[in-house]
């Protein structure tokens, strides 16, 4: 009975270190996360510019709806995010696992690769803007110079190409990222597998495809998760490099958001918190939808596998 | 044992860092109310001068606490205060600090915590936000007392409804301006393409582009556009003095029906590639004319100073021109930006003190200074008629046209979708059709303009006898239906 006491205050000890303990992250997470969530809620029936706000009814609603931009912005989203994830997960997972086999100056080039990651988002904006100028751009000249392309292609000014050239950014800025989340889990596999699988006489495909990926899975289904959310909440790359244009082309839905709730330098229009907060919370809802679709389709494959 | 004792001191030293930030932030609000408070005025207050040196009010003066965002004059706007604070007998300390990032959140932010300051740069604040809600306070009583002041600034000749004045209050008063849109060209590549001087009429303009372009096989190009408002640059204001513009004053709504004609001839300059290939930011662009990548760029007053120090162009002598028109004859005003007014913060607990200090930014010797250091152009015909133009530079090419005015503001609305600079370049660009541009132009800026007067969030004007040479001198009224 006294043992079950004991047990009990001692509980009720580490209770109060771990509340001690958590209080100030919930502190701060109320205050910055769900504060704010909860205030913009407050506004998505005005017209709000900062300083006055009129009340509008649903018409923020109707606007949304009948908005062809935004959701054009929207199907743009998703295009940015399926280039962006079809190329850089396969390519970090690759580099992880060349950077994994023991060689010379991996943690060099591990470093070099994951730099990126600390550029500001800004520089290399301009950095790439640079490298894809119609006229004198390193990119053309590369091409043109190994005979692959015969006139620039205007990697910013056309509709046909933009997609293409915030993709290659975007790969490039968060491939050394990924690579790092594949590296670290890749440190967590026993090494006595890869030894059985090796005096079974596997080859490096073979390894790769039956033990490395399958005992990877976990890990590749968080960074999937990670990958998917932060690819639809891209914007301030594309900001820099190409503004959304041209004509919109590249216009995903954050960016607009982003436009409408703090202005543009273009835009004679005054800034709209009340509409911008009601299409926060719509874009909160499809980044919301797509993580959860792919959380069903994760499970259902770990069910069959 | 060993692993409470670490629980516990981490808990410990997570408790001390939040009690630490709240510390930090006291000290520093302690800080923020010392230095920027309109309202703690008393000497001795600590101050943060606009170059960061610390400076102290001495003992017994009001200290008048000044914001403003324009940073490019703080070397001469810093040594004049440095003056005064010195040698005026109205026992006045002025506090300047420079907000230059997100400007008018700040303001109200410091408004409604209560430590606004007293005075405020008011040109670039939008009354709709700033005086409609009374953070700002009308200048007339101060100003019609004041003959010197009216005599140098012309306050009543250069008030521009919407953006300076409301309803016949002024909430403050013009000492420059930025011209409006002018063509800087490269005289040596326009002289080579046969041409003596820039044409008049726009169709003339992009054939003297496109002779350029086409004589220079690649290594320079007629004309340069930036990504940054693109359309505003160059044709937008070819529409503005050929009398088309986007708001029509005499029935209260906006029509771009009239942009047809000069969307198809921009058009030219993409479609038949005379334009330099890449649209980048304006300082790119501008690099890129003083490099003698291509022969024609437009832009305000400030290229003035750009091409002099801050990207002088050296390989070549560039000219100034007017921006041409569809028909060559000018039909409407041009735009041009007043420039360097103050306003009065409604918190200030020593206004008259402000007004004080207003008088001394817009007094003749300091506008005098200011305008020869080729900061801005003078605004007022005084002033004009008082500055040594020798010492302005460059900035004389861009002394004011007949021409030019102010337009009035016109409703300040919720737009959905793209703003009509935006699609119109994007027309220009045919990346959309021009028809379809004008009509969703038309429909959603109507739309927007109807909800917003309808739900009171703004009113329509309407200037019964607009005339587009005077924009600004017909009979205004606001209705709000």
């Amino acid at each position: 009975m006294q043992k079950t006491n004991k047990e009990k205050t001692k509980f009720s000890r580490d209770d109060l270190v771990a509340g001690l303990m958590l209080t100030p992250a919930i502190v701060f997470l109320i205050v910055c996360s769900i504060y704010p969530f909860i205030w913009i809620f407050r506004y998505i029936c005005y017209d709000y510019n900062g300083f006055t706000a009129t009340f509008t009814g649903t018409r923020n609603i109707t606007r949304m709806l009948s908005d062809k931009t935004f959701w054009n912005s929207v199907g743009h989203t998703f295009e940015y995010a399926a280039y962006k994830l079809i190329f850089i997960i396969p390519l970090s997972l690759l580099m992880a696992v060349l950077l994994n086999m023991r060689m010379k100056l991996a943690n060099l080039f591990r470093g070099m690769y994951f730099m990126p990651t600390i550029i500001s988002t800004s520089i290399s904006g301009m950095i790439f803007a640079f490298i894809f100028a119609t006229q004198n751009g390193i990119a053309n000249s590369i091409l043109q110079g190994m005979g692959i392309i015969d006139s620039p292609i205007k990697w910013l000014m056309s509709r046909d190409w933009v997609m293409v050239t915030v993709t290659i950014m975007a790969i490039w800025g968060g491939l050394g990222n990924y690579m790092l989340y594949f590296t670290t889990g890749m440190n967590g596999l026993s090494e006595d597998v890869y030894e059985s699988a090796k005096i079974d006489g596997a080859n490096g495909v073979q390894t790769f495809f039956r033990i490395t990926l399958p005992m990877l899975a976990p890990v590749l289904k968080v960074v999937l998760m990670l990958a998917i959310t932060s690819a639809f909440k891209d914007y301030e790359a594309i900001m820099v490099l190409s503004k959304g244009g041209p004509g919109n082309r590249s216009m995903v839905m954050f960016l607009y958001i982003y436009n409408l709730i703090f202005g543009s330098t273009d835009s004679t229009s005054q800034a709209q918190i009340g509409y911008g907060a009601l299409l926060s919370i719509v874009a909160a809802v499809i980044v919301g939808a797509v993580t959860i679709i792919y959380n069903i389709v994760a499970k259902k494959l770990d069910d069959v596998v | 044992m060993k692993k409470k004792l670490i629980s516990m001191m981490l808990t410990a030293a997570m408790v001390a860092s939040l009690c630490a930030c709240g510390g930090d932030n006291s000290a520093s609000s302690n800080t923020d109310s010392g230095q920027s408070s309109g309202n703690a005025s008393t000497a001795n207050s600590d101050t943060q001068s606009g170059d960061g040196q610390q400076t102290q009010a001495p003992e017994g003066t009001t200290t008048i606490e000044v914001w403003t965002n324009d940073r490019h004059d703080l070397e001469y706007v810093e040594s004049m205060i440095e003056q005064y604070n010195q040698s005026n007998s109205d026992g006045i300390f002025i506090n300047l600090s420079v907000i230059t990032e997100d400007y008018q959140n700040m303001l109200a932010l410091a408004y409604n915590g209560g430590t606004a300051p007293d005075v405020v740069g008011a040109n670039s604040l939008p009354l709709n936000t700033f005086a409609d809600t009374g953070i700002l306070i009308p200048l007339n009583d101060y100003i019609d007392a004041d003959e010197t002041f009216q005599t140098v600034n012309e306050p009543y000749e250069h008030a521009y409804e919407g953006l300076n004045l409301r309803n016949g209050n002024i909430y403050g008063v013009y000492s420059g301006m930025r011209s409006g849109v002018r063509v800087e060209y490269n005289k040596d590549v326009v002289e080579a393409a046969g041409y003596s001087e820039i044409p008049a009429k726009l169709e003339d303009y992009i054939n003297m582009a496109k002779t350029i372009t086409e004589q220079n096989g690649g290594s320079c190009y007629g004309i340069g556009f930036t990504s940054s408002s693109p359309f505003e640059r160059l044709l937008e204001m070819s529409a503005q003095v050929s009398g088309i513009f986007y708001y029509d004053y005499v029935n209260g709504k906006y029509d771009f029906s009239g942009y047809k004609e000069i969307l198809e001839l921009g058009q030219r300059f993409i479609s038949e590639d005379i334009a330099y290939p890449d649209q980048q930011a304006v300082d790119n662009m501008r690099a890129l004319f003083a490099e003698g990548q291509f022969a024609l760029w437009s832009n305000a007053s400030q290229e003035a100073s750009v091409f002099t120090d801050q990207i002088p162009v050296n390989g070549f002598e560039w000219g100034v021109a007017p921006v041409p028109s569809i028909t060559g004859e000018i039909k409407g005003a041009l735009q041009t930006t007043p420039s360097k007014s103050y306003g009065i913060v409604s918190s200030s607990k020593n206004k008259d003190q402000a007004w004080k200090v207003i008088q001394f930014f817009q007094s003749e010797e300091f506008i005098k200074g200011y305008l020869e250091n080729g900061y801005c152009l003078p605004i007022s015909t005084y002033m004009d008629g008082v500055i040594d133009k020798s010492k302005i530079g460059r900035l004389a090419d861009f002394s004011m046209l007949e021409y030019e005015s102010v337009y009035p503001q016109p409703p300040i609305i919720n737009l959905t979708g793209d703003d009509y600079r935006i699609v119109l370049w994007n027309a220009v660009m045919d990346y959309v059709d021009i028809d379809d541009a004008i009509e969703d132009l038309n429909t959603r800026y109507n739309e927007a303009l109807d909800a917003d007067v309808a739900s009171g969030a703004t009113k329509r004007l309407v200037i019964s006898d607009y005339d587009p040479l005077h924009p600004n001198d017909g009979t205004m009224t606001y209705l709000e239906e």
